[in-house]
């Protein structure tokens, strides 16, 4: 399977078709929509409970390949025996691909996660980030960044930050799973299939991590999905890279970051987040890039 | 046919070879480990050549996986015990509601707190509305058939619903009885290759487990239907097994109840140290039998009352124990019993938490007990090994 080029280079046939139940807006299904052009109709879909679970809803779904779900902490067994079901009744060209939240794989999946890497299973698993639990209506995960209010971490009196914790290294966990780990953005389609495509090509197991911009719990205009996705990476708040074998490549470099300001003002979620709050989530991320630069093209993990 | 030692644990994954799964997704647990770890080492040895043994990080994922392969029209085997079976408990529902034919060997062992490593019925008990098939073996023997009967069971269209084959832990899992191990030969005429008609396969896109609204209680019910349709197929599966291997099993194990007017109702392996208590008992002119539940989903309410209908006194022995209620089974085989005009008197003995040994005296003072109560006229229900507290 060839890399894309450029977005004109992109499949024109869809797999996820109109009369879907997701919001105006919403990053995931517009996600899940591209992967499927890179990976095509022999795939199966391994979703964990979450947002996307509502796509298919009886009798109807906007879906033109199989799809299952089983709950929400064990998508990567799932999908692992499903894999394995498949090889042994001679269907190995089939493509199975998990896609679950941040609260299905950092969290509550996190040991089934943990072990289809480790036995280097023949997946690709997409986690898309929306950093809390989205379909719950917006709560703590441990994927949620510092400074960021959520329904179990609200702001007040005597909490003004919301989110006092310091998201997971997620990147750093599944890259010393020894598997090929990259992050994506709806913002950079190309590099987001050229990664699956790469995921594909390299068999066993691969980790996509794609910002799962979500305009209700994130609390900004549907219209800018796409900019909130870019100023992520653009803000460092969302580096684009990947970790092979232990390798760290940056895909997306930028001589200077714009400030954090510009991603934070224009979502609910951070709009009461006191000036320390900001300069610390600053701080957070700079430290995360610099740390990025450092081991460019070198042995991350 | 010639007759091998086995334990229990190895008469299951002697079930499991000879039914030749695709999938076997496994985690240790005492006192089932030694089932999964004979089929590794099988597979180690080339003995499984059409079989991928797998290892899981949990239960959890173990039944995951399950439903997984399942899903994809892969024949699936596992085994588990006791907390692992209620670490699975969520993805049972999941199984059965997908209508998948899994089938897993469970090894009953007491529930935490405090641990025990010895056998009760709980763990198995705690999955009887989980839409599951449940059968309940005697022996190793009947652990064996069970398995090769249980894809049969589970695999037929009128069916399509997991099925979970009990065996007593260390009594039965660590115990070598002799039984016969049919050839490869006999299993594949008795159970065909699983085409499953709905299956996720290249080229037909479907969708598995997908939200609903007000359809849910259509699909329930489905699910009901499904395990009242295996009556019919559990029946027809007996007759088939016996033609090509000899051996007869039933609903219920029904054992000297022909002019019986106590009945002793058991599950498991404390069955056959009563039928030995119940010969003495005869011997000294006791009209007492047995009745064993054998498969307790779809629950044999016909099978039961066929019976037991006949009987004076029927004492009901939970080898489990529901805390603020009492035995399990025992308000089952009451409430199967109620709309009898003439229902003989049913008592409720709670024994043998933990693995608390069931001797033939303890059998025989139940009996006594039970003749007791025929003549005062007056039920018991009574904790046989705690009463002294």
């Amino acid at each position: 399977m060839q890399e894309f080029k450029n977005l004109k280079d992109l499949p024109e046939q869809d797999y996820f078709t109109g009369g879907s139940s997701a919001c105006a807006g919403c990053g995931p299904s517009m996600e899940l929509k591209l992967a499927l052009k890179a990976l095509g109709p022999d795939t199966l879909v391994v979703n964990a409970s979450g947002c996307m679970t509502l796509l298919p809803l009886y009798p109807n779904t906007p879906l033109k390949v199989s799809w299952i779900h089983n709950a929400i902490e064990n998508a990567a067994s799932t999908a692992a025996g499903a894999r394995h079901g498949l090889d042994m009744l001679g269907e190995k060209d089939m493509n199975v691909v998990v896609f679950a939240g941040d609260g299905a794989t950092y969290d509550i999946g996190f040991a089934s996660l943990s072990a289809a890497a480790t036995k280097n299973e023949r997946i690709i698993y997409i986690c898309y980030n929306n950093q809390s639990y989205g379909n719950t209506g917006f709560q703590w995960s441990t994927a949620t960044p510092y400074g960021c209010e959520t329904k179990t971490t609200p702001r007040g009196k005597d909490n003004p930050i919301g989110t006092t914790d310091v998201h997971k290294d997620m990147m750093k966990i599944m890259g010393a799973h020894r598997v090929y780990a990259a992050t994506a953005s709806l913002a950079y389609p190309v590099d987001f299939l050229n990664k699956l495509v790469r995921a594909k090509e390299r068999g066993g197991f691969s980790y996509i991590e794609i910002l799962g911009t979500c305009n209700t719990g994130w609390n900004f205009d549907p219209r800018l999905t796409v900019k909130v996705s870019r100023l992520a990476v653009q803000c460092g708040m969302w580096p684009l890279y990947e970790i092979d074998k232990g390798l760290l490549t940056l895909n997306k470099d930028f001589q200077e970051l714009k400030p954090i300001d510009e991603f934070v003002k224009i979502q609910g979620r951070y709009r009461a987040l006191p000036q320390e709050g900001v300069e610390k989530l600053q701080a957070l991320i700079n430290e995360h890039w610099a740390q990025l630069k450092e081991y460019n093209g070198q042995r991350y993990v | 046919m010639k007759q091998t030692l086995v334990t229990g644990n190895e008469a299951a994954a002697w079930g499991a070879r000879l039914a030749r799964p695709d999938y076997i997704p496994t985690f240790p647990i005492t006192p089932q480990t030694e089932c999964i770890e004979t089929l590794a080492q099988w597979g180690a040895d080339g003995e499984l050549p059409d079989t991928y043994f797998d290892k899981m990080e949990s239960e959890h994922s173990v039944m995951s996986a399950a439903v997984g392969a399942a899903a994809v029209g892969a024949r699936v085997f596992t085994a588990t015990s006791s907390q692992g079976l209620l670490l699975m408990h969520e993805v049972l529902y999941i199984a059965s509601g997908m209508r998948l034919p899994i089938v897993m060997a469970t090894v009953s062992r007491g529930l935490s707190a405090p641990v025990t490593l010895w056998s009760d019925h709980n763990d198995f008990l705690d999955q009887r509305d989980s839409g599951w098939l449940m059968f309940h073996a005697e022996n190793n023997q009947e652990v064996l058939d069970t398995v090769i009967q249980a894809y049969r069971i589970a695999e037929d269209p009128r069916v399509l619903l997991p099925v979970m084959v009990n065996m007593d832990g260390y009594v039965l899992s660590f115990t070598d009885e002799p039984i016969n191990i049919p050839s490869p030969e006999m299993v594949d005429e008795f159970l065909p290759a699983y085409a499953p008609a709905h299956t996720i396969e290249k080229g037909r896109p479907i969708t598995v487990g997908p939200p609903v609204l007000e359809d849910y209680s259509i699909f329930r019910a489905q699910n009901h239907v499904a395990a009242r349709n295996a009556f019919e197929v559990i029946e027809e599966t007996q007759d088939d097994f016996e033609k090509i291997f000899g051996r007869r099993y039933h609903m219920v194990d029904e054992f000297m109840l022909d002019d019986a007017e106590l009945v002793l109702v058991t599950q498991g392996s404390m069955s056959t140290t009563a039928k030995a208590a119940i010969m003495e008992m005869r011997s000294e002119g006791i009209k007492v039998g047995l009745l064993r539940l054998r498969v307790i989903r779809p629950w044999p309410a016909g099978a039961i009352v066929r019976a037991l209908k006949d009987a004076k006194a029927v004492a009901v022995i939970d080898r489990n124990l529901a805390p603020g209620k009492g035995g399990i089974m025992f308000p089952e085989v009451v409430e199967t019993l109620y709309h009898l005009d003439d229902r003989p008197l049913v008592s409720s003995f709670v024994v043998g938490l933990g693995g608390n040994p069931q001797t033939e005296v303890k059998i025989k003072e139940i009996t006594s007990k039970l003749k007791e109560d025929l003549v005062s006229g007056q039920p018991r229900v009574e904790w046989n090994d705690i009463e002294e507290m």
